[in-house]
C-alpha cells in the first residue's frame, strides 16, 4: 500500500467505524490463510471464513458506507414485480464534508481484500483444491458485490450532484408556479 | 390535484423519504422507479412483527440487497458491538430528519431481523397472502437462507460418521448451485420472476428440512427418520408451490415444480441416507 498517496493533516473522524470496516475483512482473511497451519476440519474453515466475510458485507454495506462516505444502494421491488436497483447518498454539503481520510481508508481497503481473496483463489487453483476454492469464490463475490454496488452509487451521486445544481433555480421556479396553480 | 408536491401517505416515513427523493432526484432517474413509492404504505396491513423503534421505521422500502451468489450475513452479533452506541456524529452533523442514511446502527440490525422473521412467516407457515405470491416475498434477503443453508449443512456434517467435511461441502454446493439452477429453469421457461426473490424463496423453503435434519441427528430410529423426514419434506414442498407455479405459465407449472421437488426429495434422501 503506498502511503505516500495518504492525505495527510485530518484525523479519522469515525475510529469507531473504520475500525470494524477493517475488522472483519482483515479477520475473514487472517483466518483463512492461518487456519491451514492449526485446524484440520474443513468445515470449520468454511463456516467461519465465510461467516467473517458475510459480516463484513453486511457491516460494509450498511454501517462504514453510510457513515464513511454517505453512499447506499440496495435493490427494490416494485408494484410491477420488476427489480429495481437503488442508490441513494447524502446531500452535497454532506458529501463535501466527508472525511478525506476515511473515504481512502474505505475504497482502498475494499479493494484491497478483493484483490487478496483473488490471489488466494490462484493459489488454491494451482494446487486443485476445489473446496478451498469454494470458499475463495464466496468471499471473493462478496467483495465485488460491495465494489460495484458502492462504485455505481459514487457514480449516480456525483451525476445527482451535478443535475442538482443546474436544476436548483428551475425546480423553485416550478414549484412555485405549481403552488400557485394549486390555490386554483 | 396532489402530484405535484408530495403530500407524504403516512407522516413518519413517507416524508423522509420524499425528502431525500426531492434533493436527490430532481430529475426521474432511469434507475428508479419513483411511482413505486407512494403504494407501499399499504403494505403495513400484512402482519408482521416489527420492532417499535423510536426512528421512523423504514418498513419494507428497503430491504438490503446482495449479490449474485449465495451468500450475506446474519447481522445480530456482529453489529451489535458496532452499532449498540448510536452513531451520534450522524444525526448531528447530517440533515434534520433521521432517514436510512444517518439511522442509527442498531435500528438496521434490528430491520434487518425482522425482515428475517416475516419473511419466514410468510413463505413457511400459512398466511392470508399466500395466495399472492409477488407481492408476499417482495422484501426477499438471502439472510435467511444463508443460514438455513449452513444449518443444514452443519447438521448433515454433524450426523456424519465419516468424512464430514466432504458432507457439508457437497450439501452446501448443491443447494447453492441448486437454487441458482433451479431460478434459472423457472427463467428459461418464460416465468417472471426476480433472481434474487427465487433464491431467497428456495432458501427459505429448506428450513422445514433443516427441522427435520436436527431432529433426525437427534433421533435414532430409522423409522421415526423416515416419518419426520417424510411430514418436513412434504411442508417444504408445500411452501414453495404457491411461488413457483405463480411465476410460470399454468401449461409449464410440472416443468417449473418438479425439479424443485426433485432437489428437496434428495436432500430428504441425504437426511435419512446419513449415519
Amino acid at each position: 500500500m503506498c502511503f505516500c498517496l495518504q492525505p495527510s493533516g485530518e484525523n479519522y473522524a469515525n475510529p469507531k467505524t473504520c475500525f470494524f470496516h477493517v475488522l472483519f475483512k482483515a479477520a475473514a482473511l487472517a483466518f483463512y490463510i492461518l487456519s491451514a497451519l492449526f485446524v484440520n476440519s474443513f468445515v470449520i474453515i468454511f463456516v467461519v471464513t465465510v461467516f467473517l466475510a458475510a459480516l463484513d458485507f453486511w457491516v460494509v454495506k450498511n454501517v462504514s458506507g453510510r457513515i464513511l462516505v454517505g453512499l447506499r444502494w440496495w435493490n427494490e421491488i416494485d408494484e410491477q414485480g420488476e427489480s429495481v436497483w437503488k442508490f441513494e447518498c447524502l446531500d452535497q454539503e454532506s458529501l463535501a464534508r466527508m472525511n478525506k481520510k476515511d473515504s481512502w481508508l474505505f475504497w482502498w481497503t475494499l479493494y484491497l481484500a478483493a484483490v487478496s481473496w483473488i490471489f488466494l483463489g490462484v493459489f488454491s487453483l494451482i494446487r486443485f483444491q476445489a473446496d478451498y476454492l469454494l470458499v475463495v469464490g464466496v468471499c471473493l463475490s462478496l467483495s465485488i458485490a460491495n465494489i460495484v454496488g458502492f462504485t455505481k452509487c459514487r457514480k449516480d451521486a456525483k451525476k445527482q450532484i451535478q443535475q442538482f445544481a443546474t436544476k436548483t433555480i428551475a425546480s423553485q421556479f416550478a414549484s412555485s408556479l405549481q403552488s400557485a396553480f394549486s390555490v386554483v | 390535484m396532489s402530484h405535484g408536491d408530495t403530500i407524504p401517505l403516512h407522516p413518519s416515513s413517507q416524508s423522509d423519504i420524499d425528502e431525500i427523493e426531492n434533493l436527490i432526484n430532481a430529475d426521474v432517474h432511469s434507475a428508479t422507479v419513483l411511482p413505486a413509492r407512494p403504494p407501499s404504505p399499504p403494505r403495513v396491513s400484512i402482519p408482521i412483527s416489527h420492532s417499535p423503534s423510536p426512528l421512523p421505521p423504514y418498513q419494507k422500502v428497503t430491504p438490503s440487497a446482495s449479490p449474485p451468489p449465495v451468500v450475506p450475513a446474519v447481522p445480530a452479533a456482529a453489529a451489535a458491538p458496532a452499532g449498540s452506541s448510536r452513531i451520534g456524529i450522524s444525526s448531528d452533523a447530517f440533515g434534520s430528519s433521521p432517514d436510512t442514511l444517518t439511522e442509527p446502527v442498531w435500528d438496521t440490525v434490528k430491520r434487518d431481523l425482522a425482515r428475517i422473521v416475516s419473511n419466514l412467516k410468510l413463505v413457511v407457515f400459512p398466511n392470508p397472502y399466500r395466495e399472492d405470491p409477488g407481492r408476499a416475498l417482495r422484501d426477499w434477503d438471502l439472510w435467511g437462507p444463508f443460514f438455513f443453508i449452513v444449518f443444514l449443512g452443519l447438521t448433515l456434517s454433524w450426523s456424519a460418521s465419516a468424512k464430514k467435511s466432504e458432507v457439508f461441502a457437497v450439501a452446501f454446493a448443491i443447494l447453492a448451485a441448486g437454487a441458482i439452477i433451479l431460478t434459472l429453469n423457472v427463467l428459461l421457461l418464460g416465468g417472471h420472476i426476480i433472481f434474487f426473490q427465487s433464491l431467497s424463496l428456495l432458501g427459505y423453503c429448506l428450513f422445514p428440512l433443516a427441522i427435520g435434519a436436527l431432529i433426525c441427528m437427534l433421533e435414532g430410529n430409522v423409522i421415526i427418520k423416515i416419518v419426520v423426514v417424510s411430514v418436513t419434506l412434504a411442508w417444504s414442498c408445500w411452501a414453495a408451490y404457491p411461488f413457483m407455479s405463480a411465476a410460470v405459465n399454468p401449461r409449464r407449472k410440472a416443468l417449473a415444480l418438479y425439479p424443485v421437488f426433485l432437489m428437496y426429495i434428495s436432500v430428504a434422501f441425504f437426511i435419512i441416507a446419513i449415519d
